[in-house]
C-alpha cells in the first residue's frame, strides 16, 4: 500500500484546506516543543539561550491568539446577584499603599499615533457617553471575581480621540509605575470600556481610580488601573509582568 | 425644616461630583519590601516595579520619538 503523506492526502484540495492543515500540524508541532521544554525540568530554563527559545514561542502564541481573537465574540455578562462581594483587591502591593491620585489636577496624555493629544481631565472623561457590565475578572493566579464597571467603550474614545486604529499596540503607564500593553483588535472589542466607576460609585482607589481599562476578554493582569498616559504605536511596548516572561496577549 | 432639606440636596450634588479622597492618607509604598501577590518571583522587590518603568521609559524614548516625528510629517 502507498504510504500517504501529507502532499498525496491533499492532493486535489484547495490551498486554503491546505494551508488549514499545515497550520494545525504547525500547532500540533509547536504544543509538542512547549510540553517537552517544560518537560525537561526548572534548571534549564534559567539558561539565557532557553528564555530566548521560550520567549520567541510566547510570543508565537501571542500571534496565534491574536488570529484566533475575534471581535465578535462576547465574554459572558452577568446579572447583578452573581457580583463577588467583597470583590477581591489585588496588586504587587498591599492595600494600605495604594496610589492615590488627585482627581483635580488628573490629565490623561496621550502619545503616538494620535490626532488629537490634547490631555483630558476627569470632568472632560466623565462626560462622555457611558456604559456598564458586569463580567467575570479572572486573575493569572488562579481566582476569579465577578463585578460591575461603568465607563466609555474604548473603541469610541479612540475615535473621538483620532487614534490610528491601524496601530498594532495601545501601551499604558500608571500612577503606581506598573505598565501593560494591548493589541489594536481587543482595544476596539466592544466589551472593553475606560471606566470610571466600580458598582456604580466613582472608582475607589484601591480598584484603580482614576481610571482601569476593563477587558473581560483578558487576564487581570492586563486590565490597568491608575491610567496616567496611553500611546499608541507600532513599537512593541511591553509591559512590566510581560517584560517577565507572562505571556502578552493573555486573552481570548 | 427647608433649610435642612437644602443642606441635604447640597450635600448629594457636592459628593456626586466629588472625586474619590480616601479619607486615611495612604502608607508610602516600602520599596525594598518583597512584592504581594502570586505572580512574583521569590527575589522581586516593590520597588523594582518603578526601577522597570523608568528603564522602559529610557530604551522606548528614542523610537517612540522617532515614531511621532514619523506621524507628525504624514
Amino acid at each position: 500500500m502507498k504510504k500517504r503523506t501529507m502532499e498525496t492526502s491533499l492532493a486535489g484540495h484547495s490551498p486554503r484546506l491546505i494551508r488549514s492543515v499545515e497550520r494545525r500540524l504547525f500547532l500540533r508541532q509547536g504544543l509538542s516543543l512547549g510540553a517537552l521544554a517544560m518537560l525537561s525540568g526548572c534548571n534549564l530554563t534559567d539558561d539565557e539561550s532557553v528564555q530566548k527559545v521560550l520567549t520567541r514561542m510566547s510570543r508565537w502564541n501571542d500571534r496565534a491568539q491574536g488570529w484566533l481573537f475575534s471581535q465578535s465574540k462576547l465574554a459572558p455578562e452577568f446579572p447583578e446577584t452573581a457580583i463577588t462581594k467583597p470583590f477581591p483587591f489585588n496588586a504587587f502591593y498591599s492595600e494600605d499603599e495604594v496610589t492615590i491620585v488627585d482627581g483635580k489636577s488628573y490629565r490623561l496624555e496621550l502619545s503616538g499615533l494620535i490626532r488629537d493629544k490634547k490631555p483630558w481631565t476627569l470632568p472632560e472623561l466623565y462626560a462622555l457617553p457611558q456604559t456598564s457590565q458586569i463580567t467575570r475578572h479572572i486573575c493569572v493566579e488562579g481566582w476569579s471575581a465577578i463585578g460591575k464597571w461603568s465607563g466609555v467603550r474604548f473603541s469610541d474614545f479612540l475615535a473621538r480621540i483620532g487614534a490610528d486604529t491601524t496601530a498594532k499596540y495601545i501601551g499604558f503607564e500608571c500612577a503606581d509605575d506598573y505598565s501593560t500593553s494591548i493589541d489594536m483588535a481587543t482595544a476596539l472589542h466592544p466589551q472593553t470600556l475606560l471606566t470610571f466607576r466600580f458598582a456604580d460609585e466613582i472608582l475607589p482607589p484601591k480598584y484603580g481610580f482614576p481610571m482601569k481599562l476593563r477587558i473581560p476578554t483578558k487576564l487581570g493582569f492586563k486590565n490597568p488601573k491608575h491610567i496616567m498616559t496611553m500611546d499608541v504605536t507600532n513599537e512593541y511596548p511591553g509591559g512590566y509582568w510581560e517584560d517577565q516572561g507572562y505571556n502578552w496577549f493573555s486573552g481570548s | 425644616m427647608r433649610s435642612l432639606g437644602a443642606v441635604a440636596v447640597a450635600a448629594m450634588l457636592g459628593t456626586s461630583f466629588a472625586f474619590a479622597d480616601d479619607a486615611t492618607p495612604p502608607k508610602p509604598m516600602k520599596m525594598d519590601e518583597p512584592m504581594h501577590g502570586e505572580m512574583k518571583k521569590e527575589t522581586m522587590k516593590k520597588g523594582d516595579v518603578k526601577k522597570a518603568a523608568e528603564k522602559k521609559k529610557r530604551e522606548r524614548k528614542p523610537s517612540t520619538e522617532k515614531e511621532a516625528a514619523g506621524a507628525a510629517k504624514k
